[in-house]
């Protein structure tokens, strides 16, 4: 133990010592997290320059460019594409809007807003697409609410008059109902007459047996009559009854004449003529009738398609109610809603800040990893190189209290930065002093394992500047697989599910947990154990590699000196 | 007793032979030297002796103590190697601290009890005489400082065996009469020490031993002395005076009965067969043909000569 803390010592005396190691020590974090601080401790909005192009610069363009300004983006107006591009490209500018001059929709033809971006500053993309499409939509939906706005009074007219005319076709179908059943009353009616004649009360036989009967007795009476003139009878018997019998016989004479006559007025004429009149009648009763049946047949058809009118008002009716329903149910009836139902809302989940806030753990764990990494190296290298590496050989001292003195210096010397730049964020992040212990345990634990990487880099490579090198390079691989400067998202499956357990990831996220989120300890620990679980592997791995490597690192010292020694003696001419 | 015992040590690297069938023994109170020219295999014969390497085949050991049995390095290294303090041909200590803050450091890390620490960083301070640089940076010192910052922290735990690998190399003459009395001091405080260099004449000066090593085996070893005997040829080193006739001089000289003489341009050097016969003849020839010399130098062969003689082999 007491020789850790002198080996500790040692290795913190030669650091501070050397002016520029110092400098990194204590200043650099403290001038890193002031200028960040001061940087970015504000929730203003991007510094963006924007350039508008528009054919001409109608009110519907300069609304657009108002908007924009609302935002404090500088805004320059460009009468050509190319000069905006190119003011792009030189970097004048950061985006290139293509503005329609009319943003009015008037056909089924969209209207198209260009931008042009430099793809080569790619974090800067992101941004602006993020930045700008807010303002986009909002505009977008401007005029997507008139013209919902227009789609919605025309639909309350509509529905207004569906109100109005369904009244009347109710009338219509009423009506045809009506018609209908007066039509069934109509055919009933008609079907109740009896136009048929019975031919029977038509016997005519009878005329000609009573005609042929007077006609007898006109001839019994004529008989009779000469009968009785054979008879010698008194005449004024004779003369009465001549007399009675002649006017039998007029009289019969007269009914025979009547009844068996030819002329007009006789029974038969009548009877020929009411015959006549009867045949006449009944072809008109014929007529009649079929006339009846066909009205009948119509009187049925247009009573099916009167059913057929009141079934189709019916239709029209029931779909106008429902039409009238569905638009009365229509709650939504304000043109903002419907053109914008989702309104994208960002609700920060931890407490408002200012961008120095959500981007210091990643800060922190940033300069931490770095500076691990760097110092792991560089204490390595220091002590690989030194001029006392092989007097250490002779110490009476195990190989691990040389890694641990390594390990303490830098931890010391991370627990001092750690402690600078937390001390100094307080001054920007007044509401966070409560996480700062838990911070503290975490980058100690993430310190500890890119103290480990660095100084297994340390051992692997043979000159300072090569170690510091690949240091600097392990960082930024580590950096940039991280989220920070591009979005996990865009990088490959297999690379993304790798990355989640980067060590800096790891960091990073607990680092964010415990500061913006205030997340309990029992949410933490398999993030915690996987760093932990790092720490110790990469710990065994350095023991492992030291161990091997330590002799033949003593040998190459050795050959190294001992060549320089010859190329000095063969220099020497006067010795051996 | 042998401090340190090397066993038939032999170290390849990849199969290919560094070191072969080192046996060395290093005692008590040694200053050992191991010279060898550059790429002869001596640092990595040191690095087996601090345990740097393993030895691909053969021990090293270490005897502990008095009455336990010697330790094998390979087996015992985290106890064997507290005995050690070791100085490599680089600084090995913390620039960006101060010279009592390394000491202090490495003490602390030695498990030096406080009092003791305090005791021993001031004497190493004096010792070392760094004492008025202590709260420099060690970044701010000297290159002599550093060297001698570098052996104080070896020393702060008071090791028994001090391991230095070339400890004078790239530094200027004074500087490393310096170190070399440095360590000279170290070693009559009881510090073993063993020395890695290809400066032959700081370790002649120092070493009561050395291990001459040449492509990868230990030629000899032993006491410097011993290692000379069969060497052990007086020579006779004349300096001629600028513009001299030096082909006069040959002449007159191989008169004289010598072995050989080797021409160094300003310098002669004559390997007599007798060495009083050759210095009278010289002095007589000197003094009847008026030759007149810079210099004549009369003595041993050095280290250095010996190396360069067995390297020539």
């Amino acid at each position: 133990m007491r020789a850790l803390l002198l080996l500790t010592l040692k290795n913190l005396k030669l650091l501070v010592r050397a002016k520029a190691s110092a400098l990194i020590v204590v200043f650099a974090p403290l001038l890193i997290i002031l200028i960040l601080g001061l940087s970015y401790n504000t929730s203003a909005p991007y510094g963006l320059n924007i350039g508008v192009y528009s054919t001409s610069f109608t009110a519907d363009v300069e609304s657009f460019i108002t908007t924009l300004q609302h935002d404090e983006f500088k805004i320059i107006k460009y009468d050509s594409m190319d000069k905006c591009v190119n003011d792009i490209k030189l970097g004048f500018i950061h985006t290139c809007i293509s503005v329609p001059e009319s943003l009015a929709i008037e056909s089924n033809v969209q209207k198209e807003i260009v931008f042009h971006l430099d793809p080569s500053k790619i974090n800067l993309v992101y941004m602006i697409q993020e930045t700008l499409k807010s303002k986009f939509n909002l505009k977008a939906q401007q005029l997507s609410q008139d013209l919902t706005q227009n789609i919605l009074t025309q639909l309350s007219t509509a529905k207004t008059t569906i109100g109005d005319k369904k009244g009347l076709l109710q009338t219509a179908k009423d009506k045809n109902t009506a018609v209908s059943s007066q039509t069934d009353t109509i055919v009933s009616t008609l079907s109740s007459l009896d136009l048929g004649v019975s031919e029977s009360t038509y016997d005519l036989a009878v005329i000609s047996d009573t005609g042929s009967k007077v006609s007898t007795a006109l001839d019994k009476v004529r008989e009779a009559k000469t009968a009785f003139e054979g008879l010698n009878v008194s005449s004024g018997d004779t003369a009465v009854l001549t007399a009675a019998l002649d006017e039998a016989e007029s009289k019969l004479k007269s009914a025979n004449n009547f009844i068996n006559g030819t002329d007009a007025g006789t029974i038969r004429s009548l009877v020929a003529i009411l015959e006549a009149d009867l045949t006449s009648l009944k072809s008109k009763l014929t007529s009649a009738s079929t006339a009846l049946g066909t009205a009948s047949t119509d009187l049925g058809t247009a009573k099916g398609s009167l059913n057929e009118g009141v079934t189709a008002i019916d239709d029209v009716l029931s779909s106008l109610n429902t039409l009238q329903t569905n638009l009365e149910s229509q709650k939504v009836t304000d043109a903002s809603t419907i053109s914008a139902p989702l309104i994208t809302k960002i609700e920060k989940v931890g407490p408002e800040g200012t961008y120095l806030n959500y981007m210091f753990p990643a800060l922190l764990v940033l300069v931490v990893m770095f500076t691990s990494l760097l110092l792991g190296t560089t204490l390595v290298m220091m002590e690989k190189n030194s001029p006392a590496f092989l007097r250490n050989y002779f110490l009476p001292l195990n190989k691990v209290t040389f890694i641990m003195a390594t390990y303490l210096t830098t931890v010391l010397l991370m627990v001092t930065q750690i402690f600078i730049i937390l001390g100094v964020s307080i001054f920007f992040l007044k509401d966070s002093v409560g996480s700062l212990p838990y911070m503290i345990l975490i980058l100690l634990l993430a310190s500890s394992v890119f103290t480990f990487l660095g100084m297994g880099l340390g051992y692997l490579f043979r000159s300072e500047e090569t170690g510091v090198l690949a240091s600097i390079s392990l960082g930024s691989i580590m950096l940039f697989l991280s989220g920070v400067i591009l979005p996990l998202e865009s990088v490959s499956p297999l690379l993304r599910s790798i990355t989640f357990f980067n060590p800096f990831v790891l960091a990073e996220k607990l680092i964010r947990e415990v500061f913006i989120f205030h997340t309990a300890w029992s949410g933490l620990w398999v993030d915690l154990l996987t760093l932990f679980g790092y720490m110790v592997v990469l710990f065994l791995v350095i023991l492992i590699a030291e161990t091997l490597l330590h002799k033949h690192l003593v040998h190459r010292f050795l050959k190294h000196h001992h060549r320089l020694h010859r190329e000095n003696d063969k220099k020497d001419t006067g010795k051996v | 007793m042998a401090l340190v015992q090397l066993k038939e040590v032999t170290k390849e690297y990849e199969k290919v032979p560094i070191l072969q069938g080192v046996n060395i023994n290093i005692e008590e109170g040694d200053v050992y030297g191991i010279i060898g020219e550059s790429g002869s295999g001596k640092t990595t014969l040191l690095n087996m002796i601090t345990g740097f390497l393993q030895p691909t085949d053969g021990s090293v050991l270490y005897q502990m103590d008095v009455t336990g049995p010697a330790r094998d390095l390979s087996v015992d290294l985290h106890k064997v190697k507290k005995q050690i303090g070791f100085t490599p041909q680089h600084n090995s200590f913390y620039p960006q601290l101060t010279v009592k803050e390394n000491l202090f450091h490495f003490g602390k890390l030695y498990k030096v009890p406080a009092n003791t620490l305090v005791t021993n960083v001031k004497n190493l301070l004096t010792f070392t005489r760094l004492f008025e640089h202590r709260n420099k940076l060690a970044d701010h010192l000297s290159e002599g400082m550093r060297r001698r910052l570098d052996i104080a922290c070896s020393l702060i735990h008071k090791p028994r065996i001090l391991v230095l690998d070339e400890p004078t190399a790239d530094l200027d003459t004074n500087l490393q009469r310096e170190i070399l009395s440095l360590l000279q001091q170290a070693n009559k405080q009881g510090v073993t020490i063993v020395i890695a260099s290809h400066h032959l004449d700081s370790v002649e000066e120092i070493c009561n031993k050395v291990a001459i090593v040449n492509k990868g085996n230990v030629f000899c070893h032993g006491l410097i002395d011993d290692i000379k005997k069969p060497f052990l040829k007086e020579n006779v080193t004349i300096t001629l005076k600028p513009g001299g006739n030096k082909d006069q001089v040959l002449q007159l000289i191989r008169r004289l009965p010598v072995e050989k003489i080797v021409d160094k341009g300003a310098t002669l050097v004559v390997y007599p067969k007798d060495i009083q016969q050759t210095v009278s003849g010289l002095l007589q020839l000197i003094k009847e043909q008026n030759l007149y010399l810079n210099d004549m130098d009369v003595r041993k062969p050095s280290l250095k000569e010996i190396f360069e003689m067995i390297t020539k082999k």
